[in-house]
């Protein structure tokens, strides 16, 4: 029985491990997602996180670790949380000649309680398409048909796996807001991308998977947030590059076709502001960058890299 | 893959019975779809029986062993509906909705991926079942071909046939990565096995090594089986045995190589 503490933990995966034969997929995985969160797992193809959310699914067993998913057991519970799972999967596609009505109510028909076809059509914009077959869907329509299967029978957890992946950048945007409507009425969402920019504006937190270990779990912004700030102005006259970089804060300064670009912590913006007042420079076309989880992503994939000398984990899609 | 052995627990078992039902008839309305199948497997026999019920003879002929070339293609006209139904269609079927990840899909709701499976062997065998019954009726009211009077014997070499070819089917299926390879297998499995049932030279007319060989092969074993319930007698129990070895080994094997993922 779930007891009142660990009601609110959805999934619970404690040192995770999974090898293919010589190749060790994921190395020792933990984290915690909350009910109500989207969380997402972030990382370069091979990562392992396709793998990873596979055994939290339970359709493939782990060579070791601990799994608790809606307070039960992936390995031994299988067919409960089928019931109470949504699984949206990379590369999984219907029978070409089914019409999209078709599929939602074959799918319904599985679930105990499942929500009216009409209902998900009018929400994931299918009525249209309702009665086309599988075959003449575009890649949108496709994915938020695999959505609406994956929705259907009322999960508590939902795990979508390269939810946009292929769709153009307005499909990508209202699939995003989807995502939020849906998390609105109270779904557990775990969230496998490689895009930072749709991690950035649906994950509530993001692990950041690289060759099968974690390497951050925090918000996407806190993320950003640790790698500083970055400014950059044009000036006239010119200002001594030498006394930007004795400031404590900045890091990193470069000039470029007249444009100054510095790179700093947190509170470089401030310091290098402090200075072209004193310096009474007035500095023009300024721009401001906070860093992204881009550039977090970036970052510790390189730091991991030159850490490992073993060769990359490769994933099986 | 371990998940899709689970046994789904605490659930009314009305409502997997509801899933079940829905994937038949979800696959039978998909089959409907296939113009081709149709052809093949409805069409073309039953058309076959028409031109060659009212274009031979209607006397016996010594050379098929004294009996009306119509009596002697009957039953092999049977095998051929069965055939096509449960060795092209199927497997074709099945490993293309395993190559798109179809099965895998189904694996993780609760129906899970076997009961597809499940649902396919049910619709082939009583669609098969259907179309023997037509081609039954029609050579009977037409072409005055004799009803089967041994009808236990008939039933039980019809079904040991079907289930035969259900056997070859999924052992295909379980072996051919992709629709392609699947109908690639199908049809060059087609021919030997249709010639052996007699569709080009009927058993009758075959040498007698010819005749030999045929008699272990399934179609081979499944056409005579028919032949003599329609006389009266039972099948012979090395035909009976034929296919009921070709069920077991076949079923074994490809349910030891069948795989749910590509």
């Amino acid at each position: 029985m779930v007891t009142a503490a660990v009601a609110t933990e959805v999934v619970s995966v404690e040192d995770l491990r999974v090898r293919y034969g010589e190749t060790v997929a994921v190395d020792g995985v933990s984290l915690s997602i909350k009910r109500g969160e989207i969380f997402g797992i972030l990382g370069p193809n091979g990562a392992g996180k396709t793998t990873t959310v596979e055994c939290i699914g339970g359709l493939r067993k782990p060579n070791s670790g601990s799994i608790t998913v809606l307070g039960l057991n992936p390995s031994t519970h299988a067919g409960e949380l089928r019931e109470r799972v949504g699984v949206q999967l990379q590369t999984s596609e219907l029978p070409e000649k089914i019409y999209v009505r078709e599929a939602l109510e074959l799918f319904a028909s599985f679930y105990r309680d499942p929500l009216e076809p009409g209902e998900l059509l009018r929400l994931l914009r299918l009525e249209e398409k309702a009665e086309a077959r599988y075959a003449n869907l575009s890649g949108g329509q496709r994915q938020r048909l695999s959505i609406a299967l994956a929705l259907v029978g009322r999960p508590e957890l939902a795990i979508l796996d390269e939810l946009t992946t292929g769709l153009d950048p307005q499909s990508r945007r209202e699939t995003w807001k989807l995502i939020e409507g849906i998390r609105d009425q109270g779904l557990t969402v775990i969230l496998v991308t490689h895009f930072m920019e749709e991690a950035e504006y649906l994950c509530d937190r993001v692990a950041l998977l690289h060759h099968g270990r974690i390497r951050a779990i925090d918000t996407p912004a806190n993320m950003g947030a640790g790698l500083g700030q970055r400014i950059s102005f044009r000036s006239d006259p010119a200002l001594e590059l030498g006394a930007l970089r004795a400031l404590p804060e900045v890091r990193e300064v470069q000039e470029q076709g007249g444009r100054i670009h510095i790179e700093g912590d947190g509170d470089v913006v401030a310091a290098v502001i402090g200075l072209l007042v004193r310096e009474r420079i007035v500095p023009e076309q300024t721009r401001v960058e906070q860093s992204t989880l881009d550039d977090a992503f970036v970052a510790m994939t390189s730091e991991a890299d030159a850490e490992l000398t073993a060769p990359p984990a490769t994933e099986t899609a | 893959m371990s998940a899709l052995a689970t046994p789904t627990s605490g659930k009314p078992p009305q409502q997997r019975r509801g899933g079940f039902q829905s994937l038949i008839i979800t696959e039978l309305r998909l089959l409907l779809r296939e113009p081709m199948i149709l052809f093949w497997a409805l069409i073309f026999p039953l058309g076959l029986l028409v031109v060659l019920g009212s274009s031979t003879s209607s006397k016996p002929q010594h050379s098929f062993g004294g009996l009306r070339f119509i009596v002697v293609y009957t039953p092999v006209l049977m095998t051929f509906t069965l055939t096509l139904l449960s060795m092209s269609a199927m497997p074709a079927t099945l490993a293309s909705y395993r190559d798109k990840g179809y099965l895998k899909r189904l694996s993780t709701t609760p129906v899970g991926a076997w009961r597809l499976l499940a649902a396919q062997l049910v619709l082939v065998l009583g669609l098969s079942s259907c179309l023997v019954i037509l081609i039954m009726l029609v050579s009977h009211f037409a072409y005055n071909v004799p009803l089967p009077s041994e009808f236990g014997g008939f039933v039980l070499a019809i079904l040991l046939t079907m289930t035969a070819m259900a056997s070859l089917g999924m052992l295909i299926a379980s072996i051919a990565p992709s629709q392609r390879v699947a109908g690639a297998i199908g049809s060059i499995l087609f021919f030997p096995l249709m010639f052996f049932a007699g569709l080009w030279v009927p058993q009758q007319s075959m040498g007698p090594t010819l005749r030999t060989i045929s008699q272990y092969t399934p179609l081979g074993a499944a056409v005579p089986s028919i032949t003599n319930s329609d006389f009266g007698s039972w099948p012979g129990t090395t035909h009976l045995i034929v296919l009921a070895a070709y069920t077991l080994v076949l079923m074994r094997v490809a349910i030891r190589l069948f795989r749910w993922d590509r």
